[in-house]
């Protein structure tokens, strides 16, 4: 009976310590066929496919590749195996060229005048060009890393598992990072991957993504295989029941805006980052009262450092940066909090919480040294921290296992991102600052902060989304910046722009 | 086994003290095979160590000795590895490793020395004036290295050995040319007035050496505990060390913070100087740094960087190298097995965060057998 099935997982059990990862997971895989595995974060797919990819071994349970059991103790085996894995952190060195970052580890040999060995790279890149041909993936091999964008990237990685001779080839969310027109790209490939015969599995929280491409589907809910279904016959909204564990609405409900004066008023400001490189061009825009103003990007294009730089985390170099008609370019961190600035930072766990801190010290993160929690002379008053704490918890549904003072290490992301949400919302400022808000989050977390968001602007904040998610944007934004190695070239109202015209600007196609 | 052992160590409110405790007893155990290898009697040999601390009677005294005297010659010595420890742990909060401690102690120790203790002032002014000194010098050093690092970037741990080597060559080159006691061949006896332990007091018969500033080193321990956390400053160095970048995002200025924490660190390794050089001894041997700098580090480390704890810990580890000469005398083995012991401890006490993990995930399976054990029961 295991003839047909080119992987098959039985049983399989994980543990962590206080959790259950994946338990009693079956699933059996045909060869040919796109696989996809479908699960809110900290559903345990990940962890399903580290297990077939040999970086973790299961607790309970067995594997079988081609028919035959095995137990995969490393990546080099499951290699062996002709199993290959595209993870989400990209594994390449910037400064070589394509073809040196495939062929690392098993380089074609030549021997120059007949005894000194080296590196054939004229008949690798060759070899290369034709992989790249055969798949349509369109790569130079001769460029080098740091020089091509984020999905020629990825697919150095597909020709990586491809030179290695993978038959199974694992996707991990292989869409986070890339653009509109990237993502049909992808999808393609993955397709003339399936159709000569490849097997894919494909682990996503997009629904759409598994739509279009895949044939099967495990939905994957709290460590354990909810259903497993025919994608053609099953419709997106049903998944998406299935995955949450109940009803989920799309869209995001949202009254006419009403804008206000104007709060933040950013002009020509230029950040340099630490290798002096100008990530920030001469960027001017302004956010009033009522509005959210979106900032629509791909990744690593400068988004990040302007919301550091209106935050104070970064100091620009030209241009001044306005907030309620103070010039606040200069100020320090501390005092454009105290005048009215919050910020929900795109790495929550490294900038936004000290995560070996208990929840009620994090919910006070930003103002303890002040009155009610501190006094005159500098002592904490603990008392408040805790009352503080527990209606922060109460109002803003913050989920821990030990209330005030769970270590926030061990909390759920989601529930991190609401603890810091209900801090910043706390501070009550006129400006907001929301860099990716629902990265990594499920999607009932998302509706949730969508709505705060919102709620935010209606109350007359002034909000400044910058997110990679362009439905995030298109569903939120009252007005869209478009950004562009470090440029805003495009501003204009949300609803005079379509997703795909977005997507375009993102690519820095111009228009007239 | 599995089971007690969750049970002991599963708890997680009582974890901080039980892992410790525990490690703690399987390094006795582990010192004891290897006492026990050396054809001695391990229980003998760790009376021997509790008796040559002064922590039990011993079968004979010599005139006007006795286990008071001891007991309070052991508070000499634990004295400045207290407040030597106590500098580590603080600057470990804020993130930042000092190495220098012993630069440290030796730089407030011979500043103390020169100016103070080779004065004629009486008791009364000279005594508090050693502690100041120590304090002010302590600081001024500790702030540098502080200063380095927030000025310029530069590693701690680089700058606080340089510190050492040049307050060890700097020293040592005043006292070969300036300060030499041509009998002794270290400094010249510092003045019985500004000593800060009592020496050959008379007390209950016995004389005893009474150190002064153990009173001081607890209470030192007890209030820096209470600025760590549960002032706002201390929140804000606690920050720094857990994650500078989440700091400075909160409003808190990162460097300033280093600054004030390697003062403070500073401050305490001076006071280890002065009660060390000035108070355990009189005098300083040119270029050698004090153990006790380094020594600290792991006390530190095994009273988990808290102040309490670190009390307990510095009592254990001195109360080891202290007895290890009498146990020497007495049972014959050699004194750096006591070396061992500390090893042994100081490696079980590292592996604690392995312990936790190991226990939790023990603890995790327990529950998972037992609800399965549940389901069947519930099936039938």
């Amino acid at each position: 009976m295991s003839e047909e099935y080119i992987v098959e997982m039985r049983h399989i059990t994980k543990r962590f310590p206080g959790i259950v990862a994946n338990d009693d997971v079956s699933i059996q895989i045909k060869k040919g066929e796109i696989y996809a595995l479908l699960g809110e974060n900290g559903a345990g797919k990940s962890t399903l496919m580290s297990m077939l990819f040999g970086m973790y071994e299961p607790d309970e349970g067995e594997i079988y590749v081609k028919g035959k059991k095995v137990k995969i103790t490393s990546p080099n085996y499951a290699t062996k195996l002709n199993i290959g894995m595209v993870h989400q952190h990209f594994k390449l060195v910037s400064n070589y060229t394509i073809t040196e970052n495939i062929i690392m580890g098993m380089e074609p040999v030549k021997k120059i005048l007949g005894m000194f060995p080296s590196v054939d790279i004229k008949k690798a890149n060759e070899e290369i060009r034709k992989l790249s041909e055969e798949y349509g993936l369109e790569v130079e091999p001769t460029q080098v890393i740091e020089k091509v964008n984020v999905s020629i990237r990825q697919r150095v990685e597909i020709l990586k598992m491809l030179y290695r001779q993978a038959e199974i080839l694992i996707f991990d969310e292989p869409t986070a990072v890339l653009t509109p027109q990237e993502i049909e790209f992808l999808l393609q490939i993955i397709r003339n991957l399936r159709d000569s015969g490849k097997t894919i599995i494909l682990i996503t929280h997009k629904l759409e993504e598994i739509k279009q491409v895949a044939d099967r589907c495990a939905i994957l809910n709290h460590g354990k295989i909810v259903d497993i279904l025919d994608v053609a016959s099953t419709s997106t909204k049903k998944m998406a029941n299935l995955m949450v564990g109940r009803e989920v609405s799309f869209s995001v409900e949202k009254a006419e805006p009403k804008f206000g004066e104007v709060i933040l008023d950013v002009k020509d400001i230029s950040v340099h980052n630490q290798d002096r490189f100008e990530v920030v061009k001469h960027v001017s825009f302004q956010v009033h009262r009522g509005e959210i103003f979106a900032i629509a990007g791909v990744s690593g294009n400068g988004q990040v450092e302007l919301a550091d730089a209106v935050a104070g985390l970064m100091k620009v170099s030209g241009g001044t940066i306005t907030l309620k008609g103070r010039d606040i370019t200069h100020e320090s961190i501390r005092r454009r909090t105290e005048m009215g600035i919050s910020y929900i930072p795109e790495d929550r766990q490294e900038y936004g919480l000290l995560l070996d801190f208990t929840l009620k010290e994090n919910l006070a993160m930003k103002s303890y040294y002040k009155e009610p929690f501190s006094g005159k002379n500098g002592i904490l008053k603990r008392d408040e921290f805790e009352k503080y704490g527990k209606r922060l918890i109460e109002e803003y549904d913050i989920r821990s296992g030990q209330g005030t003072v769970t270590q926030v290490r061990s909390m759920s992301g989601g529930n991190q991102q609401k603890a810091i949400i209900a801090r910043e919302i706390e501070l009550q400022s006129d400006l907001m600052i929301f860099v990716q808000p629902t990265r990594g989050l499920d999607i009932g977390a998302i509706e949730n902060i969508h709505k705060q968001i919102i709620a935010e602007r209606d109350k007359g904040k002034a909000i400044l989304l910058i997110s990679l998610e362009l439905d995030e944007i298109m569903s939120c934004a009252d007005t869209i910046g478009v950004i562009y190695n470090g440029a805003i070239d495009k501003i204009a109202p949300a609803d005079t722009l379509s997703t795909s015209q977005v997507g375009e600007f993102m690519m820095g196609v111009k228009h007239k | 086994m599995k089971k007690l052992l969750v049970k002991i160590l599963g708890n997680e409110k009582t974890q901080f003290i039980a892992i410790p405790v525990f490690s703690i007893l399987i390094s006795l155990i582990v010192g004891m095979a290897v006492i026990g290898l050396l054809g001695k009697y391990p229980a003998t040999a760790y009376i021997n160590l509790l008796q040559g601390s002064g922590l039990m009677p011993k079968p004979s005294y010599s005139a006007y000795q006795g286990m008071l005297t001891d007991f309070t010659s052991f508070l000499n010595m634990l004295t400045p590895m207290l407040f030597a420890a106590l500098s580590v742990a603080v600057a470990m909060k804020a993130g930042l490793f000092n190495i220098g401690v012993s630069g440290q102690m030796l730089a407030a120790g011979f500043i103390a020395t020169v100016t103070v203790g080779y004065s004629a002032l009486p008791s009364a002014a000279a005594k508090p004036l050693v502690i100041l000194v120590g304090i002010i010098v302590g600081m001024l050093v500790g702030g540098l290295v502080g200063f380095l690092k927030y000025r310029f970037n530069i590693n701690e741990v680089v700058s606080t050995i340089m510190v050492n080597y040049i307050v060890q060559y700097l020293t040592s080159f005043f006292i070969n040319t300036r300060y030499m006691d041509q009998i002794s061949r270290q400094s010249k006896a510092i003045s019985g007035a500004s000593r800060l332990t009592l020496m050959d007091v008379p007390m209950a018969g016995l004389q005893v050496d009474l150190p002064l500033c153990v009173i001081l080193a607890v209470l030192a321990a007890v209030l820096i505990r209470f600025f760590l956390d549960r002032t706002s400053v201390g929140f804000e160095i606690k920050a720094v060390g857990a994650n500078r970048n989440a700091a400075s995002y909160a409003g808190i200025n990162v460097g300033k913070t280093m600054v004030l924490s390697m003062m403070i660190s500073g401050a305490l390794a001076g006071l280890a100087g002065v009660t060390y050089y000035l108070g355990y001894l009189q005098s300083i041997q040119p270029k050698v740094l004090a153990s006790t700098g380094f020594d600290a580090i792991a006390v530190a480390l095994l009273g988990n960087n808290n102040p309490v704890g670190i009390i307990f810990s510095s009592f254990l580890i001195t109360a080891v190298t202290k007895g290890s000469s009498y146990m020497s005398s007495a049972s014959g083995i050699d004194p750096e097995i006591a070396s061992v012991i500390t090893g042994l401890i100081l490696l079980f006490s590292a592996c604690s965060a392995f312990i936790r993990y190991q226990v939790g995930k023990w603890k995790t399976e327990l529950e998972e057998a037992e609800r399965r054990n549940a389901d069947v029961n519930n099936n039938h």
